[in-house]
């Protein structure tokens, strides 16, 4: 199984020539992403030094950043997102691994069929999964229907209308949602370890919890640094489910940071100085877990 | 043998569940898009027979096909320039990683994380002094190199096996030739998730060409959505259409490129 | 497979020609948007104004209706009309003012009316002065104007009616031996016991809102012709009588059952069309999801909403939502912009009786109020001639002074009531509510 996976010979050291060509291949790309995306940053953070409403800005140097640490909402939008990221990241992948390694057996009929059931619901346009999500827990809804059948619940609950059921209807629905967007990498990951591995690992009486274990997770682990880093920077960045599940409430209690950043530029009094400010903490955290991530899964042994 | 058996049964009632609750909001979408608004309001999870008047109802409402066209033509381009650039990047950033460029890739990670509610404004800036508002270009430009699919593109490079570039260099290939010939054929799984992400992603984008297309004829699909919503009356029969339109190209193209996924690498080699 | 994929990269190479070649022409300005230059909206022609504005069923058919009305004198006059859902309008007018490119607006675009103080305050170079203009804005309800006049000037044009109805089902009422005349000039407390009797005759609640969304709040609070705002623009809730009484009133309403709360605007709808409530009060424009549930056509019925009893001022008129047109400043014809609207929309009756029959929009300028069109009954609301009703309502609405901060307002008393209803103290909340806007206002 090293062959596949241990590509670097030390004795080839790289000739200036291949040197050159490698910068070569990334210049176009790297200059899009300086263009596209570090100049209007730079230009973001010197907005984020001012203050003002709509275009009547004055400089107040790190103003904005102190104001961040004053704001109820803000600061609760903060809790929220980081008790989403905590409890809905872990869950989403590792259903997404479990539902991989399955659907990547051989011998499994109707594959086709079960991959683009579960990668549906991230094809979905946002407006009518919020309608039906919004349906189906209603106090008169289909999950309520149930539940009152099973007699767990004597009257419908109003899962949106509080505080604590309202975040978990949150994470199902993003679990939901995105389950089968992070498989799909998983997926494509998995074709690029030998199918043989498996099979030799089958001769060596390896149960499926072993395998999984053993062999997929190593050698998935690259995959699974991309899809940890790309969540958890989703979720930081959350905005949809916020805005059309539930609107933020009940009460704020379930407002993300970009939900609160959106109102900020554009239903309240636009104020795109706090705005760019907010946005630069939402930055330094996502850059912060992704460093650490790195830290911990970016190794080439 | 009965107990692998009836692992087996397991993972396919367990298969079973996941995807009824995955394809239960579509068919809910499918079933409204026959029926009338209050109907679709009342939850009904019978077929109706509203189907023609809802279609009738959203062409006269709106011009879908121009929408379509839009959404494939940014799509499709965008899908494609996106592919090539990021993955020569990814690329180059794996096979002939160093010092430098591991930096420069860290670097460029970072512009992942910044939230695009902040970058909005400077690009809206810039493209509207550079005259490319209401154009193609203008909707590629902004995401058409991202992190995430160099990032992508590097770490399935690191599973490509080095002793296939040392036998093409012997055989005479040039680098370009390496990644054309070599890499892309054998990346092919890759190649089909990333292309099914990105057409996703660029489908949807609904942010960015809401600020600017400012033009009837550049509207795109998501956009005829929101603007179905926004009246005072919503007609959910005649939305759940435009949904449906709007969600069936990219379960089409996933549904298309699901295979390629579950093709080896070793197949492709040979 | 090799194959394959060579082909598939000979299609990338062509694909990228393609792009280039397609990059160069909308350079050139010689794209598809005919008549603009690759960025501006508005047109650079004299004679074509452009507009924004989001319903194909109501504002967009209004706009068209005016454009072939203005026609006929000025035929060498187009209008273009862009849709834009109000969300983007309010982005796309944000994106542009912010990064200093007013040439991307159009001439002229449709603004809710709650969110025409902010934005002319925030951006005013975006917005023309219409003051000294051949609009003659007394033909307007005063209340309705006051809506785009900031510091005296006139900034909108006003369009779409927001006066607040009462709308009973007549068949339920009946049930419970009551008619729509009970219901009429009465106060909260007499809509508050009636609806108990129904409530428990029926099992139907008479009203139903959004949870944590302020507009029942708001409907009262104009109703009584106080504000959450003073004169002076600062919030004004902590010893606002007025607000706390509205307050009080939800609070009862809620315990006793007679309104109920659900989650979001599509559920408020479908209580509404699918009989789970007896009643609601919101603005007119809510007549148009009523009347989709045809199977109800006579059961309905309008009148006037309750009065808060024991406030000053009080009445039984207010008002939720409606629009004005806005003139932007990169209108390059703004004297045709202005005699455009002065035309159709602040001056002509046989229009708003052109419009009237198919999209129900009902205006605010007050001579088409005496018009037979006006009169016509409406069968869906039992005969009545709800068009000249809704009119004289809307003449009577105690005007609502918005502030610039009424959208954070309206968001901070969305939270206080959810806390209320929960148990939680009035005086406290509002207190909280006028903190948070306050926190908004220091910037």
């Amino acid at each position: 199984m090293s062959q596949s996976t241990k590509p670097k010979g030390k004795k080839m050291s790289l000739n200036k020539r291949q040197n050159l060509t490698g910068w070569a291949f990334l210049t176009p790309a790297t200059i899009m992403i300086a263009v596209m995306s570090f100049l209007p940053m730079i230009q973001a953070f010197i907005l984020s030094l001012q203050k003002g409403k709509g275009t009547d800005l004055t400089f107040t140097g790190l103003g904005n950043y102190i104001r961040m640490f004053q704001d109820s909402v803000f600061k609760q939008s903060i809790i929220n997102t980081f008790v989403y990221l905590i409890i809905q990241v872990p869950i989403m992948l590792i259903l997404a691994l479990i539902l991989a390694s399955m659907l990547n057996n051989k011998n499994l009929r109707g594959k086709g069929l079960f991959r683009t059931a579960i990668f549906l619901p991230c094809a979905t346009s946002l407006v009518s999964y919020a309608i039906i999500f919004r349906s189906l827990f209603a106090v008169d809804g289909f999950v309520n229907t149930i539940l009152i059948k099973l007699g767990i619940l004597n009257t419908g609950y109003n899962f949106l209308g509080h505080a604590t059921s309202a975040k978990i209807i949150i994470i199902i629905a993003l679990v939901w949602r995105w389950t089968g967007y992070n498989m799909v990498f998983y997926l494509s990951g998995l074709q690029n370890i030998e199918y043989s591995v498996y099979e030799a690992a089958k001769i060596d009486g390896a149960n499926p919890m072993q395998t999984f274990f053993k062999i997929t997770v190593p050698l998935l682990k690259p995959t699974i640094l991309l899809t940890a880093i790309m969540s958890t920077n989703g979720t930081l960045q959350l905005f949809d489910e916020s805005v059309n599940l539930t609107a933020g409430g009940p009460v704020n209690s379930t407002i993300t940071m970009s939900h609160y950043i959106y109102n900020v530029s554009f239903k309240y009094v636009p104020n795109f100085g706090y705005a760019a400010a907010m946005s630069f903490l939402i930055f330094i955290l996502v850059a912060v877990l992704a460093f650490i991530q790195m830290k911990v899964g970016d190794k080439r042994d | 043998m009965t107990k692998t058996k009836r692992a087996n049964a397991l993972m396919y009632i367990f298969l079973t569940i996941v995807s009824i609750i995955s394809v239960f909001p579509i068919y809910w979408m499918a079933i409204s898009a026959t029926n009338k608004s209050a109907d679709v309001l009342s939850g009904t999870l019978l077929p109706g027979t509203h189907l023609i008047d809802n279609i009738k109802n959203l062409l006269a409402a709106q011009n879908v096909g121009a929408a379509m066209v839009n959404s494939f033509k940014y799509a499709i381009i965008l899908t494609i320039c996106s592919l090539v650039i990021c993955s020569l990047a990814g690329y180059g950033f794996e096979i002939y990683h160093d010092r430098g460029k591991d930096a420069v890739m860290s670097i460029l990670l970072l512009a992942m994380m910044v939230p695009f509610v902040a970058t909005m404004i400077p690009l809206f800036r810039m493209f509207s002094s550079a005259k490319l508002l209401n154009s193609t270009l203008g909707f590629i430009l902004p995401t058409i190199s991202t992190p995430f699919l160099i990032m992508m593109f590097r770490q399935s490079a690191r599973s490509f096996p080095h002793d296939i570039i040392e036998a093409a260099r012997i055989d005479g290939l040039n680098e370009i030739q390496i990644f054309f010939r070599m890499f892309i054929p054998t990346m092919r799984s890759t190649y089909a998730a990333a292309m099914t992400i990105t057409f996703m992603n660029a489908w949807n984008n609904y942010l960015w060409p809401k600020v600017i297309m400012l033009d009837d004829s550049s509207f795109t699909m998501p956009m005829l959505v929101a603007n179905l919503t926004q009246g005072y009356v919503t007609d959910y029969g005649m939305l759940m259409v435009a949904v449906l339109l709007c969600t069936l190209p990219t379960v089409i193209i996933f549904f298309l490129l699901q295979k390629s996924f579950a093709e080896g690498i070793t197949g492709a080699v040979k | 497979m090799k194959k394959k994929f060579l082909s598939a990269l000979l299609c990338v190479a062509m694909a990228a020609t393609t792009v280039l070649a397609g990059c160069g022409d909308s350079n050139n300005g010689g794209s598809s948007n005919g008549g603009s230059d690759g960025g501006s909206s508005a047109s650079g022609d004299e004679n074509t104004l452009t507009v924004w504005c989001w319903d194909p069923a109501f504002n967009i058919y209004a706009m068209e209706e005016a454009a072939k009305l203005y026609q006929k004198d000025h035929p060498e006059v187009t209008v273009n009309v862009v849709e834009t859902p109000w969300d983007d309008v309010q982005t796309k007018l944000t994106t542009a003012a912010t990064s200093g490119n007013y040439d991307t607006l159009p001439d002229i675009f449709l603004m809710q009316d709650n969110a025409f103080q902010k934005n002319v305050i925030s951006y005013p170079d975006a917005f023309t002065d219409l003051t000294d203009s051949k609009i003659d804005f007394s033909q307007f309800a005063e209340g309705k104007t006051a809506y785009s006049v900031v510091d005296g000037k006139n900034y909108g044009v006003p369009f779409d009616n927001g006066a607040v109805i009462a709308c009973y089902r007549t068949d339920i009422l009946e049930q419970a031996g009551y008619t729509v005349d009970d219901f009429t000039d009465i106060t909260w407390d007499e809509y508050i016991e009636k609806g108990k009797d129904i409530l428990a005759k029926t099992g139907k609640p008479l009203l139903s809102c959004v949870s944590g969304e302020s507009d029942v709040i708001t409907m009262m609070l104009q109703s009584t012709g106080a504000s959450l705002f003073d004169d002076e623009g600062n919030p004004d809730m902590v010893d606002n009588e007025a607000l706390k009484k509205v307050m009080e009133t939800y609070q009862e309403l809620i315990q006793t059952g007679v309104m109920v709360e659900v989650n979001d605007w599509d559920q408020y709808v479908g209580t509404l069309t699918n009989s789970t409530v007896a009643g609601t009060i919101n603005g007119c424009w809510i007549m148009g999801s009523i009347q989709t549930a045809e199977d109800q056509s006579g059961n309905w019925a309008i009148t006037n909403m309750p009065k808060m009893e024991g406030v000053d001022g009080a009445t039984n008129y207010s008002n939720n939502g409606g629009s004005s047109w806005a003139i932007t400043s990169n209108c390059k014809n703004i004297e045709l912009a202005e005699d455009f609207m002065a035309s159709t929309f602040a001056g002509s009756v046989e229009f708003y009786e052109t419009i009237l029959p198919k999209s129900g929009a009902l205006a605010t300028y007050l001579p088409a109020g005496d018009s037979e069109a006006y009169a016509e009954p409406s069968e869906f609301f039992g005969g009545d001639a709800v068009f000249a009703k809704i009119t004289d309502f809307a003449g009577k609405v105690p005007s609502n002074n918005t502030g610039v901060y009424y959208y954070e307002a309206r968001d901070a008393v969305g939270t206080a009531i959810t806390n209320i209803v929960n148990g939680a103290d009035i005086d406290s909340e509002l207190r909280t509510a006028q903190d948070t806007v306050e926190f908004a206002m220091q910037q």
